[in-house]
């Protein structure tokens, strides 16, 4: 049976007048990468941080490794690593130093510790940069220092507040494979992100919050099969009359069906070879087409369908 | 020790510029220092006079005689333009004609044509020679009056007038022990020992204190105790290390080591360098950027420098800029320095009443500091980044 790592129980923080979490619960299993997905102000981050204890809450319960959370759980925290959104090094340091700096402040002993920073500075290759200063540093080469800075201790649970922002294609598929790496060596990662495409590359499972509650949770397929949607179908043709619109409408689990001048888009609610039966109407009518497209539903749709809202409608 | 080493490396990029203003300080505050224990007396300046003597007589040439004792005379050519031109380049002050009759008038009680002159209008020269013949003049006669012969009036006269009176100035009881060029040091230290503190400590202290690094160490298992610990003690180090180093710098100045009394002032500083590092920890409490550091410095240093006597003695300050003063520690360190250099008189009592008043800024710096911490902290979660969720219908 997989242990429970991360154990959110009906969580409440206020600001006043504002809710930032209403009744949250969240259960992470050892091993997961876990995708906490919400608009801006629906509560990511103030969960993290109370996870942390950086934050007081109001009401409910934090635990973590199967103990309850509190500012004074170091011996929790050691096995804690965090990589924040925003950098967060210092420009007095070395790339080496710096990462030694954080690993320093969970390993004490300096052997170990040595050993630690460079496994971590091979880790995110940044070996032939050790002596260079943070100025110097591209912005992918400095998220890759902020990685290693959060993982150097070697934690069994990481928290990844959208470590890929501002970062060139090139550093981000190296990001994402170290962390990949990092969970099949058997750590568990909760990981938030504003890129859908990354969080369905990796994330094992996915937590939606909206307005500080969490509204769907599941596998990348659990949450897609939430929506109504699960097919759209579309077709390059020429002259379609209402009739042809007509019978379109009336096939099985097709839902919705829209027409402008060349293309033909279907919209389909479960079911199998809905693109056959579609092109089959086309043929018996002898009407030529040309390219054909068969989408799955992204867990961007999934996510405005279920919250109302785009994800990137505005960075955080 | 990682907060400690952290601290020191960042003070150690910080330090290059702060201690501009030691070595700037040192090399200033020694010379000047010196040059102000040096200069115990006034010197007159001798004033450039062409004398014409129209007169004649022993008792007139007696008179050039007195003048060139006190001040410089200078040959002239007794024509208009040249003397215009004269007074014009100033390469001479002033001109003095003795007139005709002069020794008559003098053993005589008229005081009119004497003398004509020429100079330039309202110039201190005028004032200067008009006095001293004056004296001369009004000596000569009393001398006469006593019964003295001409020529003993006019020696003794121009040997009263030109006597100069010696000036000791008496140092109260328990001054004794801090020399003029320590006492001037001391009082200088009050600018030296603020800017450079303020200067290094906060962009040290602001830099472990900026919001984002402070939660990520708070992430890790370092006790938030020993996190504190680690930054007291290299605010510690640097601030015992700076004090120490001007310390050295004193002792330099007051040719050895200190004694008596003299270490009232070691104490005094090292009080003030506490009130110092409250006042950066005061200000580091608001986090200020780098140029908010700078201007402060300047502000702090240099504003309470000049209101509370370090650079003008506090006794040729205005009552209204005084009563202003006492409420900055400046102001207190001052009023010891004043005690010890004897510029007021020494009292034990009065003397711990100022520097406990100085330990009282200090204390509540210190506590306004923390105060100001706390709300920030407590408050700290309503500024999160990235926390802009909507009020929900309960």
């Amino acid at each position: 049976m997989e242990k429970t790592v991360v154990k959110i129980d009906n969580l409440v923080k206020r600001y006043g007048e504002l809710v930032a979490l209403d009744h949250f619960s969240l259960e992470i299993k050892e091993g997961e990468i876990f995708g906490l997905l919400g608009p801006n102000g629906s509560g990511k981050t103030t969960t993290i941080n109370c996870m942390l204890s950086l934050l007081s809450f109001d009401k409910g319960n934090i635990e973590i490794f199967g103990k309850k959370m509190t500012p004074v759980s170091y011996d929790i925290k050691k096995d804690i690593g965090i990589i924040m959104q925003n950098v967060v090094v210092s420009e007095e340091l070395t790339v080496y130093e710096n990462i030694d700096y954080f690993c320093g402040l969970y390993i004490t002993d300096k052997k170990l510790r040595r050993q630690y920073v460079d496994e971590a500075i091979k880790f995110v290759g940044l070996e032939d940069f050790t002596k260079f200063y943070p100025k110097k540093l591209s912005g992918g080469l400095l998220r890759r220092l902020n990685i290693a800075c959060g993982i150097a201790h070697k934690p069994k649970l990481i928290i990844l507040d959208e470590p890929t922002v501002a970062v060139d294609p090139q550093s981000r598929n190296r990001i994402l494979e170290g962390i990949q790496e990092l969970n099949r060596s058997g750590v568990t990662i909760i990981y938030t992100s504003h890129y859908m495409e990354e969080v369905e590359q990796i994330c094992t499972r996915i937590a939606i919050m909206d307005k500080g509650r969490k509204v769907a949770e599941g596998t990348k397929d659990e949450l897609k099969r939430m929506i109504k949607n699960t097919e759209t179908i579309s077709i390059e043709v020429l002259g379609l009359g209402e009739d042809v619109l007509a019978e379109m409408r009336a096939l099985p689990h097709v839902y919705d069906v829209k027409y402008d001048e060349k293309l033909l888009v279907i919209s389909c609610s479960g079911g199998k070879h809905n693109l056959t039966r579609a092109l089959d109407v086309l043929q018996k009518r002898e009407l030529s087409f040309g390219r054909v497209y068969s989408e799955l539903p992204t867990l961007n749709e999934v996510f405005l369908e279920i919250t109302g809202k785009a994800l990137r409608d505005k960075e955080e | 020790m990682q907060v400690f080493k952290l601290f020191m490396k960042v003070l150690k990029k910080n330090l290059f510029t702060s201690m501009i203003y030691v070595i700037v300080f040192v090399a200033i505050s020694i010379p000047m220092a010196r040059s102000a224990a040096a200069d115990k007396a006034f010197k007159d300046t001798p004033i450039k006079i062409a004398v014409f003597d129209e007169d004649d007589t022993p008792e007139s040439r007696a008179l050039t005689e007195f003048i060139g004792r006190k001040h410089k005379l200078v040959e002239l050519e007794n024509d208009k333009d040249k003397i215009m031109q004269a007074l014009y380049f100033e390469t001479v002050n002033y001109v003095l004609i003795i007139n005709d009759g002069y020794a008559e008038r003098l053993v005589g009680s008229d005081t009119d044509g004497l003398f004509s002159t020429q100079h330039i209008h309202e110039s201190y020269a005028t004032v200067m020679v008009s006095q001293l013949l004056d004296s001369y003049v009004g000596s000569v006669r009393a001398y006469l009056a006593s019964g003295a012969d001409m020529s003993e009036a006019q020696q003794s006269a121009a040997d009263a007038v030109l006597s100069q009176a010696e000036v000791t100035i008496a140092r109260s009881k328990g001054s004794e022990d801090l020399s003029e060029a320590s006492s001037t040091h001391f009082r200088y230290l009050t600018y030296i020992l603020i800017s450079v503190i303020i200067n290094a400590l906060c962009p040290v202290l602001l830099k472990l204190g900026k919001k984002e690094f402070r939660f990520r160490t708070n992430c890790s298992c370092m006790k938030s105790a020993s996190y504190s610990i680690q930054v007291f003690a290299g605010s510690a180090v640097f601030i015992a290390g700076l004090w120490l180093l001007l310390m050295v710098v004193s002792v330099v100045q007051n040719g050895g080591m200190f004694t008596g009394t003299a270490w009232y002032a070691v104490l005094n500083s090292l009080i003030y360098t506490l009130i110092c590092a409250a006042i950066a920890l005061l200000i580091c409490s608001f986090e200020p950027s780098d140029t908010v550091v700078n201007l402060l410095t300047q502000i702090i240093g240099l504003g309470s420098s000049f209101l509370c006597g370090v650079f003008i003695p506090q006794s040729m300050l205005g009552e209204g800029v005084l009563a202003a003063a006492k409420f900055l520690p400046a102001y207190w360190y001052v009023k010891v320095m004043e005690m010890l250099s004897g510029s007021e008189a020494f009292d034990g009592s009065r003397l711990a009443m100022y520097m406990l008043i100085e330990l009282g800024f200090a204390v509540a710096l210190l506590l306004i500091a923390l105060v100001v911490n706390r709300v920030k902290y407590s408050s700290a979660a309503i500024k999160l980044p990235k926390l802009t969720a909507q009020p929900q219908k309960q």
